[in-house]
């Protein structure tokens, strides 16, 4: 959606793209542009600061101060004069289109933006890592075009307990640490598709090629056991064990937090639907937690079993 | 006055952008990182070969940005935490000093004696991750790097009232600075949030009695110290083998004639790093 009184503007973001490629709604007055961008939020609204009735600022700050409306990614169009003289402190846009500027770099910027906004958009708060609808779009994707891949759910066994002993702020501690155990053993493997996210709390995904993801979890199981130690208290650590109420309020003795790996293989298309991976990870996940160490379970090809860190 | 001058040096050291190092291992370590093959145990065995390197590694996993600081104090950690772009990233950015002095050499050297002899100590007293121990041994004169760089006529005027004067180089830095670098060292540990461990380790060799916290990582890196100091591997600053504090053997259950084993293996492991040259 395009939000100005300029004539030259409008004219300039039509010819960028052919028509079927994009569709620029147009408004030169703030007014029924707000209600439209309610009732139809757009992929990108780009707002001039000078608009007859409303500043554009304003209307960015309407826009942005609704956590429904939040992700909307806004440009504010403005000349060099108004930049030199604002404040940009605590202006909530995501970038700035300063008039008059060339098509190609207008166009540019309008990239980066769509670009960085399906980034950040549904990224897990705490470990910035993309979050459920990039993971089930990224599995899709990969399953529509028939690519082989592994699918690998990590969670932690004893995650519950450590924060009900520690508190919330030190189970974050541990979410992020996990976060980076896999996030940099992931990189470690270089030349390959690779992809991580975390769906949130102790649940974490990454996709590797079918042939690297039994190393990977190897090395990220050993670098897990021998870190998550050093989240724990002294008297805790040395004796392996933390002692802590359960859900009923009796008092129960629960080991270190481990982490368990569920890998599902697509290959040669052989699954078409997301909710087939997780139907069958969660089956997977089960046989990895009977198991109280950390371990990961590999399905199909006859490699159906649990392996646990040898370390 | 005083207070003031002293606030005052302390905010000049805390505020250290660049802390070179001497380029041998940096180059080792960014030939390593740059082969797709290497691995993080060998890059991080050649990190515990260098001071700053080392301390640059454990000040970047412990910044609040990766959401635990003060927990991690192995370099074979921070490596699987950080990953080899970020290590990358901290050797570009890493300077070497423009003069290498023989002093500088000595006190790598020292550095890497004290961390070896702190493992081999605390394997034989039965401590849990030696690993960490080596890492406050290699610590431990952090502080004299830092004032090097940030107050560097004055290390010119503590090293000239050692030789003059025979004292040690904690009792000259004391007289001029009004303070040493095992006070240097607990800044630096609190504001780059360093694990409780390693800062005791650091900020206590001198007076492992004391260490509050953890006083058996203080008294090894105490010990180590003066080993390193009695083989004569590499250079403290000044050529006196510090006075070693009784209270280090009560606090690690250990008789002086036991030192004698760790002696022992001690020299076998010095021969291992003997080609080691930072020349």
């Amino acid at each position: 959606m395009l939000l100005t009184p300029d004539a030259g503007l409008r004219a300039m973001l039509t010819t960028l793209w052919g028509p079927g490629e994009v569709e620029w709604t147009h408004y030169e007055h703030g007014r029924g542009a707000i209600e439209h961008l309610f009732t139809e939020p757009p992929d990108l609204l780009i707002v001039d600061n000078d608009l007859p009735d409303i500043k554009g600022l304003e209307v960015a700050a309407i826009v942005k101060s609704e956590n429904v409306y939040r992700q909307l990614p806004i440009i504010l169009a403005v000349s060099e004069a108004v930049v030199a003289e604002s404040s940009w402190c605590g202006v909530e846009v995501d970038d700035l289109l300063i008039t008059p500027s060339s098509p190609t770099r207008v166009k540019a910027l309008i990239f980066l933006t769509l670009a960085r906004a399906s980034r950040s958009f549904d990224a897990n708060p705490l470990t910035r890592l993309p979050g459920n609808s990039s993971i089930i779009q990224r599995i899709q994707e990969m399953m529509d075009r028939k690519e082989d891949f592994a699918l690998a759910y990590a969670d932690l066994d004893f995650f519950k307990s450590f924060n009900d002993k520690y508190g919330f702020s030190r189970g974050d501690e541990v979410l992020m640490m996990t976060a980076r155990v896999i996030v940099t053993t992931i990189r470690s493997f270089t030349g390959v598709k690779s992809f991580v996210g975390h769906v949130g709390g102790d649940d974490y995904v990454f996709i590797l090629p079918p042939d690297t993801v039994e190393e990977a979890c190897k090395r990220v199981v050993a670098s897990f056991d021998s870190i998550v130690p050093h989240f724990y208290d002294e008297e805790d650590r040395a004796r392996g064990s933390i002692v802590s109420t359960d859900r009923e309020g009796a008092i129960k003795t629960f080991p270190l937090m481990a982490i368990s790996i569920a890998v599902v293989f697509n290959e040669g298309g052989r699954l078409t639907h997301y909710g087939q991976a997780s139907q069958i990870a969660t089956a997977l996940k089960k046989k990895a937690k009977e198991n109280k160490k950390s371990c990961y379970v590999l399905d199909s090809r006859g490699r159906n079993a649990v392996r646990e860190n040898s370390d | 006055m005083e207070e003031d001058l002293k606030t005052e040096r302390k905010g000049q050291l805390l505020a250290i952008k660049d802390l070179p190092t001497l380029p041998t291992v940096l180059d080792e370590v960014s030939k390593l990182v740059a082969r797709p093959e290497s691995t993080t145990e060998q890059v991080a065995r050649l990190i515990s070969m260098d001071q700053v390197l080392s301390a640059k590694v454990l000040k970047m996993v412990n910044s609040p940005i990766y959401g635990f600081p003060g927990r991690i104090s192995s370099i074979s950690h921070a490596l699987m935490l950080l990953g080899f772009n970020v290590i990358r990233g901290i050797i570009v950015s890493t300077s070497v000093f423009e003069v290498m002095t023989k002093n500088m050499v000595g006190l790598w050297e020292h550095s890497i004696a004290t961390a070896l002899a702190s493992s081999t100590i605390a394997r034989a007293c039965g401590l849990r991750d030696p690993d960490e121990y080596s890492v406050a041994g290699l610590l431990h004169d952090l502080g004299k790097v830092v004032a090097t760089v940030q107050l560097p006529e004055l290390k010119i005027a503590i090293e000239s009232l050692v030789k003059e004067k025979d004292l040690t180089y904690l009792a000259a830095e004391k007289e001029l600075l009004g303070f040493g670098h095992d006070r240097i060292n607990a800044w630096l540990a609190t504001h780059w949030k360093l694990p409780p461990n390693i800062k005791e380790g650091m900020d206590h060799h001198h007076s492992p009695q004391t260490a509050q916290l953890y006083p058996e990582m203080a008294a090894v890196v105490h010990l180590a110290d003066f080993l390193a100091r009695l083989y004569e591997f590499g250079s403290g600053g000044d050529d006196n083998v510090p006075f070693v504090q009784p209270d280090a053997f009560k606090i690690l259950k250990i008789k002086p004639k036991d030192l004698e084993a760790i002696c022992d293996t001690l020299g076998e492991r010095f021969v291992e790093v003997s080609d080691l040259k930072f020349t």
